[in-house]
């Protein structure tokens, strides 16, 4: 099976220490490891306000993990964990190889153009000749 | 043709006087009313109803300024992702109470209205923007 890449983002309440939260990055990324997979990015945004109220709370903690997997069944494992952990308040996994795949085809392609047809300015000598031809012109009437 | 006299009449003598009045009421009398029919209540009656509606239509075509042409943002940009975790470009597009603004007032082309609408749903979702503020 293809491998897929994964963006879980889930936010701890914001009084969880920090000892806590690495803890349970750790355990994520152990049960991701047994599964065959491979966290390519752990990041901590830190005590975010939210923009809505969860679970009462105003701010929350934001922790990014982006994944690589090719296991489905991984992500339900650790949605599970997160679910049953008391720290986290809300979580979110997006499936995104399809849009980073879209993403690369896309700029792949835009090079290709750029390569087949180089800019040209052609703009710019069709402005100067009128000018020119005024110049000269005007020339000729002061000569006359 | 006695209210074609009236308006000429008081143009020239008052002339000097009040200049702005003089170009407002000549026009109609002279470039649109006259070359169809001489007649005034007759005219009416034969020329089509088209004929004073062209005038309406300039007076409106007149109060129509260029508009300029929106560009989508993202196009002139060149992104082929729009990246959900970016609140403050995604912030753009919504209006204060966090609706999504609409194609035609941002200008964005329809792919990439595609795109941030499903960006911005997913910032939502993870509470980095807001589904409605509340006041």
């Amino acid at each position: 099976m293809e491998e897929r890449v994964y963006d879980l983002i889930f936010i701890c309440r914001p009084d969880t220490p920090e000892e806590e939260i690495d803890k349970l990055i750790n355990t994520l990324g152990h049960t991701a490891a047994e599964k065959g997979a491979r966290f390519e990015k752990v990041d901590k945004w830190g005590v975010k306000k939210l923009a809505y109220h969860v679970k009462k709370l105003r701010q929350g903690a934001y922790i990014y993990i982006s994944l690589r997997s090719s296991n489905g069944g991984l992500i339900l494992e650790l949605e599970r964990r997160l679910k049953v952990t008391d720290a986290v308040i809300k979580y979110q996994t997006i499936r995104m190889d399809e849009e980073l795949k879209r993403q690369e085809k896309l700029g792949r392609r835009r090079e290709v153009r750029a390569a087949r047809r180089p800019r040209r300015t052609t703009p710019a000598p069709a402005a100067a000749e009128p000018g020119a031809t005024a110049v000269s012109t005007a020339g000729q009437a002061a000569g006359k | 043709m006695a209210d074609e006299t009236t308006p000429q009449t008081p143009a020239p003598s008052e002339a000097p006087e009040s200049a702005p009045e003089a170009p407002a009421s000549t026009p109609p009398s002279a470039s649109v009313g006259r070359p169809h029919s001489s007649g005034g209540g007759q005219g009416q009656g034969q020329g089509r109803p088209g004929g004073p509606r062209p005038a309406g239509g300039m007076k409106r075509g007149k109060r129509n300024y260029p508009r300029k042409k929106k560009v989508c943002r993202f196009c002139s940009d060149k992104v082929d992702l729009i990246d959900y975790k970016k609140v403050d470009v995604l912030q753009s597009f919504v209006q204060d109470r966090g609706k999504i603004l609409p194609r035609r007032i941002t200008g964005t082309c329809a792919k990439h209205q595609r795109w941030l609408m499903v960006a911005i749903k997913r910032a939502r979702n993870i509470a980095l923007m807001p589904f409605a503020t509340e006041m």
